[in-house]
């Protein structure tokens, strides 16, 4: 056993770690922005839980504000965020936890994830004095599209992206997925491909993640297919599949970031919230308000071409010092 | 009864499952990406003691159950069941033989135990960690032969056969680790 990281370390560490984002953003031409943390209306997700304010909500991510400033002219930014969501407790898991984001502008995602991969060298590298194992930074990163990963990992199940849930369920039979509550094609959609997900990258995804961190690789899974777009434009990929601009990053061990070619079509934001709305609903969530605001400066004056990515800080930080939990980096209990 | 959404799962939570109450031993909450959250659990019945994994979604819900323990007294045995007592309110229950299995060897009269309460109805007992008892029969000790780890078999007060050291005599009190039945050491005075 390690000793525990005294408290001044961990202050060291996060500074470090700050100071490292800052620099490597502004260096891009990036300026940093504070939004905040109290806010009418949260980006309504399927499985992300806002914490009530005594008005509004605490944000579980800056990604609404900071769009709301590029659309009103700001330029490429970036932001330290700290973030709130309720529920998600665990090792790895905490509900109130610091998310980096930013956004160049552009249609350029490979300069986004060239930055995931810039901060996760910078931070194991900063990290060094107090490792508590061993701990390298990737080697080489790898981009594999999300469906070619599932035909890896689940030999024999090709997919295309654009099955519905029936269609879904049946081609991933031994993942046993869950029951469909909802009722409209598009939300039975997205709450089977959810849903199968989850159970995907539990039984299958994540022991062959594992395998790619042991010999040194990190990987972006990109092109997630369209029902699983999030906030991401969709696109045909080169054999026609049915994908989107979303990727994920995975290295040290967790998934680490996440990042769109950014939805800007109001109409078709305003249908997947209402959408995502619907399955919640269905799930005895609590109903969100519709961010109109946003939805607004959406449509007029409109955001302008951009890529964006949130990356877990806490997370980061934890995996390159070696912690088992993010508990042994945290500067609060 | 109280409806408890699987986020509010912890180490220690009491919940019922098909009629049965169980304690999550183990958890662990994983979250793949932007998709459903999952409760990795492993859960201990609370009147069979059997361990079994379980997996629950964000967004279950499940029962708490109604469980409760309480100080009690071993009072006597009957034909087919045990009588405990409560000491501050002199309230009498009684186990059946079957639910109190082999735990019976360590019913010694007055032992204190904590009986479960399911629902209002005693369907359990969890023993102290170890008791003391004392030996009613064994064969004498042969003579010059001191060595520790060789055992011979003896009986205590409770008719309970154990492998006690070859210096233990009849009369002589040991201590007794209720979980594995086993000899922990002799008792001086």
């Amino acid at each position: 056993m390690t000793p525990p990281l005294t408290t001044r370390a961990r202050v060291l560490l996060w500074d470090a770690a700050n100071l490292a984002v800052r620099e490597h953003f502004h260096s891009a031409g990036l300026r940093e922005v504070m939004t905040p943390p109290v806010v009418d209306a949260v980006a309504i997700e399927p499985w992300i839980e806002p914490v009530a304010a005594s008005t509004g909500w605490l944000r579980t991510s800056p990604e609404l504000a900071m769009k709301r400033l590029l659309a009103a002219g700001s330029g490429p930014i970036f932001q330290i965020a700290d973030v709130a969501r309720a529920g998600e407790t665990g090792a790895w898991h905490r509900e109130q936890f610091v998310l980096v984001e930013w956004y160049r502008e552009g249609d350029a995602l490979e300069d986004v994830i060239a930055d995931v991969e810039s901060l996760v060298a910078r931070v194991v590298e900063l990290a060094a004095p107090w490792t508590m194992s061993t701990i390298e930074a990737p080697q080489r990163w790898t981009r594999v599209a999300f469906l070619d990963a599932l035909a890896e990992t689940m030999p024999g199940t090709v997919l295309r992206g654009d099955e519905d849930a029936d269609a879904l369920t049946r081609a991933v039979q031994s993942l046993d997925l869950p029951e469909i509550r909802t009722r409209s094609i598009e939300a039975r959609t997205l709450e089977a491909w959810t849903a199968f997900f989850s159970a995907w990258s539990d039984a299958h995804l994540d022991p062959w993640l594992q395998g790619k961190f042991a010999s040194g690789e990190g990987i972006h899974l990109v092109e997630f297919p369209a029902p699983l777009a999030a906030l991401a434009v969709l696109a045909r990929d080169d054999r026609d599949r049915r994908v989107s601009g979303r990727f994920e990053s995975h290295a040290l061990g967790r998934e680490l970031a996440n990042g769109y070619r950014e939805l800007r079509d109001p109409i078709e934001q305003r249908t997947r919230f209402a959408c995502v709305a619907e399955l919640r609903a269905a799930h005895d969530r609590v109903a969100l308000p519709v961010p109109e605001a946003f939805l607004a400066d959406l449509a007029d004056p409109g955001l302008p071409p951009c890529c964006g990515a949130a990356l877990g800080l806490d997370r980061l930080i934890a995996l390159a010092v070696g912690a088992t939990s993010l508990g042994d980096i945290a500067l609060s209990p | 009864m109280a409806s408890l959404d699987v986020s509010s799962l912890k180490k220690n939570t009491k919940i019922e499952i098909d009629g049965h109450p169980y304690v999550v031993v183990d958890f662990q909450f994983v979250k793949p990406g932007k998709g459903q959250g999952l409760y990795k659990c492993r859960i201990k019945n609370m009147i069979t003691g059997a361990v079994m994994d379980r997996t629950w979604r964000s967004g279950e819900q499940f029962e708490a159950a109604n469980v409760e323990s309480k100080q009690m007294q071993y009072l006597f045995a009957g034909s087919d069941s045990f009588t405990f007592m409560d000491n501050e309110s002199y309230e009498q229950v009684e186990l059946s033989a079957a639910v109190v299995g082999d735990d019976k060897w360590f019913l010694l009269d007055n032992l204190t135990v904590d009986v479960l309460f399911y629902n209002d109805r005693p369907v359990g007992l969890s023993l102290p960690s170890h008791v003391i008892m004392e030996i009613t029969d064994s064969e004498p000790g042969v003579k010059g032969d001191t060595a520790t780890n060789v055992t011979k078999q003896a009986t205590t007060s409770t008719g309970y056969q154990i492998g006690v050291p070859i210096f233990i005599k009849i009369g002589e009190r040991i201590k007794v680790d209720t979980r594995t039945g086993t000899y922990i050491e002799r008792v001086n005075a």
